[in-house]
């Protein structure tokens, strides 16, 4: 027999399953809701996009094979980009990372992106108890001991990676340089922003300590559109190679101008300058030449990754990049961590979710993930990549364009 | 690199910053002279002109750095889009005044130069929405070439700044010196009112300081594309202000006074990146800007003032 609250019960859950296109998740389900935090709109969008589609897939694909009976991941996906700022804008990050903590039934987050999103959410994550996986964010500042009192003001890690941090970005491309490409002698610049800044000085420190000469070291206003005269004294200085600590702001500008004046060094950035712009906007042959890196495997080049790879084609009609596929590992160790808990009986809410991805080593795509007690990938592998004309791709294809060359040395 | 042919480039590279700082300047003491308005519209005027030309030539075919021209068809298209971004920046530049700072004539204090700062706003924005925050690869068609001097590089762009743009500041210096319309402009510059009872036009002489202005920012828009091969909604703010910051230097009002102000921080900011750091430029552009205004306030050559009183 049916009773009026059973027949209520079995209508409203019908109904959500209809709204939510579940599949064959069971009509009790109980949903998790995943935050995603990234800059969807203006200068950032192409990457972000592709890095909402790797948490999309893994969490579909998760409701699909009813991967955890008796519950579906629903994602509650927030865009941190302004229209003032153009791109990603610590303001709007901070706005969203109190709505996620302010939702009771959020337990977990993938995101942000961009450092400077993550060092305005991180403080607002820590007292609201919230873990995030960042699948892209390298600024080692937001899970350095040193600066606890400002990033993780409640003690406990929060703001777990599954990328490296620029503390291994930098320095492994000085050994790569140094070791690969024999480099002795190197010009350092940086665009001023957080994220730069701190590149350029991991990369300046371990160049010192191995003994590259550092001919000089500029800063460079990304707002200003004249970079001849740094350039033209990077000239005179003469250095085997130029290595650039910034994002594509500067950076097209940067290698439109360094290739009418030092056209012939070695020049190389982090992953900041795995973008669009600098194949559209500064394009060939400017780019032809330049090195740039990953705080990740190559994942997209992985023979392991290479199902996910086509499910997410036939899925979104674009491939994944590697932060796409870093995305995915985040929304594996989540799923994880949720059985585990299953597993052990005990409630999913923030605080249990937090505990259970700290002490998860979950197999992802590249590789068993562990974290460090203050949220940071024990294994910090960096991938290096370089700009080659491939005529036979479309211009912004990032995949076809870059191409992979190796990981860097470890230090 | 030996030192002088170091010193040599590093002059050449703050000559073409400055041709293009002088031509953005020369806007602003225009209408300053005439109006002593500082319109701060005048920064993405300057904008709007590189995206005018942008526009223009993507309809002639060019796009990105692989189409390049020589002879002829080089001349023709670049005059053609000099003329249309000239032109449309300049009809801009007078609807600007038409429609929001005509009615605000007469009234003192801020409330028009507060005008200019939010229609400078408007058109950032227009544009941002427009490229959705891209920085555009912008078309160059000129031939890859340059020559060695003592050591240094002078390429073709660069040649073709210090020819057009001086070309256009002696113009519109011809313009006001010799020309009816420019006797009444002086005339306006020096008392309104005055030059009304003789006869002046004065909506008229207003309306083409806009039009001569805006056009020589649309010229320098042009210009700043083809020589840095892009463009994006942001370019306005750091060219306007130092270019704002030449005038001041000149003596705002004064039209040979913005040129050489604008190739003197051309220049400063050319030496000062080599010899101190170019996080410092700012520093040392506006310390230079803030000492001349406190040991002479009306700029190095002083202004061809309105003498109001």
């Amino acid at each position: 027999m049916i009773t009026r609250r059973a027949a209520a019960q079995l209508l409203a859950s019908t109904a959500a399953a209809a709204t939510l296109g579940a599949g064959p998740a069971l009509a009790a389900d109980k949903v998790i809701v995943i935050g995603v935090d990234l800059p969807l709109t203006g200068a950032d969008a192409q990457g972000a996009i592709r890095i909402l589609h790797g948490a999309q897939l893994v969490f579909d694909q998760a409701n699909d094979a009813n991967a955890v009976p008796g519950y579906t991941f629903k994602l509650a996906v927030m865009n941190d980009a302004t229209a003032t700022a153009g791109q990603y804008d610590p303001a709007q990050a901070a706005t969203n990372a109190r709505k996620m903590v302010s939702d009771h039934g959020l337990v977990a987050a993938i995101g942000p992106e961009m450092s400077g999103s993550g060092k305005a959410m991180a403080p607002i994550l820590s007292e609201g108890g919230l873990a995030t996986i960042t699948p892209a964010s390298t600024n080692p500042d937001i899970t350095n001991p040193k600066f606890a009192a400002e990033f993780m003001p409640a003690g406990k890690a929060i703001y777990f990676r599954t990328v490296t941090t620029d503390a291994f970005q930098g320095p492994e491309m000085t050994m790569f340089m140094a070791k690969k490409l024999g480099v002795k002698s190197v010009y350092i610049l940086d665009d001023s922003g957080a994220y730069g800044v701190g590149l350029a000085d991991a990369f300046e420190g371990q160049a010192k300590k191995i003994g590259m000469k550092v001919m000089g070291r500029d800063r460079l206003d990304p707002k200003n559109a004249d970079y001849t005269t740094t350039l033209t004294k990077i000239k005179a200085a003469n250095p085997q190679a130029l290595y650039f600590g910034g994002v594509d702001e500067a950076g097209v500008k940067l290698v439109k101008q360094a290739y009418q004046i030092i056209p012939k060094m070695i020049k190389g950035g982090g992953d900041g300058m795995v973008a669009p712009d600098i194949l559209t906007a500064a394009g060939f042959p400017a780019a032809q030449g330049w090195y740039a890196t990953i705080a990740a495997p190559h994942l997209v080049g992985d023979p392991k990754s290479q199902g996910v790879i086509r499910a997410y084609k036939a899925k979104f009609g674009i491939g994944p990049d590697d932060y796409a596929l870093t995305a995915y590992d985040a929304g594996l160790i989540i799923i994880g961590a949720v059985k585990t808990l299953i597993a052990e009986k005990k409630p999913i809410n923030k605080a249990t979710m937090r505990d259970a991805i700290a002490a998860s080593k979950t197999p992802t795509l590249q590789g068993v993930v562990e974290f460090d007690k203050y949220g940071d990938m024990k294994s910090h592998i960096v991938s290096v990549y370089q700009i080659r004309e491939d005529k036979s791709k479309p211009l912004d294809d990032m995949i076809a364009q870059y191409h992979y060359l190796g990981p860097a040395p470890q230090v | 690199m030996s030192f002088s042919s170091l010193l040599l480039q590093q002059t050449i590279n703050g000559m073409s910053l400055g041709a293009m700082y002088a031509l953005l300047a020369l806007g602003f003491t225009l209408i300053y002279g005439i109006l002593e308005l500082i319109n701060f519209a005048h920064f993405n005027v300057f904008m709007m002109g590189s995206f005018l030309a942008l526009w223009v030539l993507q309809g002639f075919g060019l796009t990105g750095q692989t189409v390049i021209l020589t002879g002829l068809p080089l001349i023709g298209v670049l005059v053609a889009a000099l003329i249309v971004t000239m032109f449309g920046t300049g009809v801009l530049g007078v609807v600007i005044e038409r429609v929001t700072l005509r009615p605000l004539r007469g009234i003192t204090g801020p409330a028009a130069m507060i005008t200019t700062i939010g229609v400078s706003y408007v058109l950032f924005n227009i544009i941002l929405l427009l490229t959705s925050a891209q920085t555009l690869n912008f078309p160059n068609p000129l031939p890859q070439l340059q020559w060695q001097v003592h050591g240094a590089i002078v390429t073709l762009p660069e040649v073709l700044i210090w020819l057009v743009a001086p070309l256009l500041m002696t113009g519109l210096w011809a313009f006001v010196q010799k020309s009816r319309l420019g006797k009444a402009m002086r005339a306006t510059a020096q008392d309104p009112e005055a030059a009304r009872m003789m006869g002046v036009e004065v909506d008229k002489v207003i309306m083409t300081a806009f039009f001569l202005g805006s056009a020589l920012a649309g010229a320098g828009g042009m210009i700043f594309g083809l020589y840095y091969n892009f463009t994006s909604f942001l370019i306005g703010f750091t060219a306007g202000l130092r270019a704002f910051t030449a005038a001041v230097l000149g003596g705002i009002g004064n039209v040979p006074g913005a040129m050489v102000g604008g190739f003197a921080i051309g220049l400063i900011e050319a030496y000062s990146g080599q010899f101190i750091a170019t996080e410092w430029s700012d520093v040392i552009i506006f310390s230079i800007l803030v000492l001349v205004l406190v040991f002479r306030p009306a700029g190095l050559f002083g202004r061809l003032a309105p003498s109001k009183s």
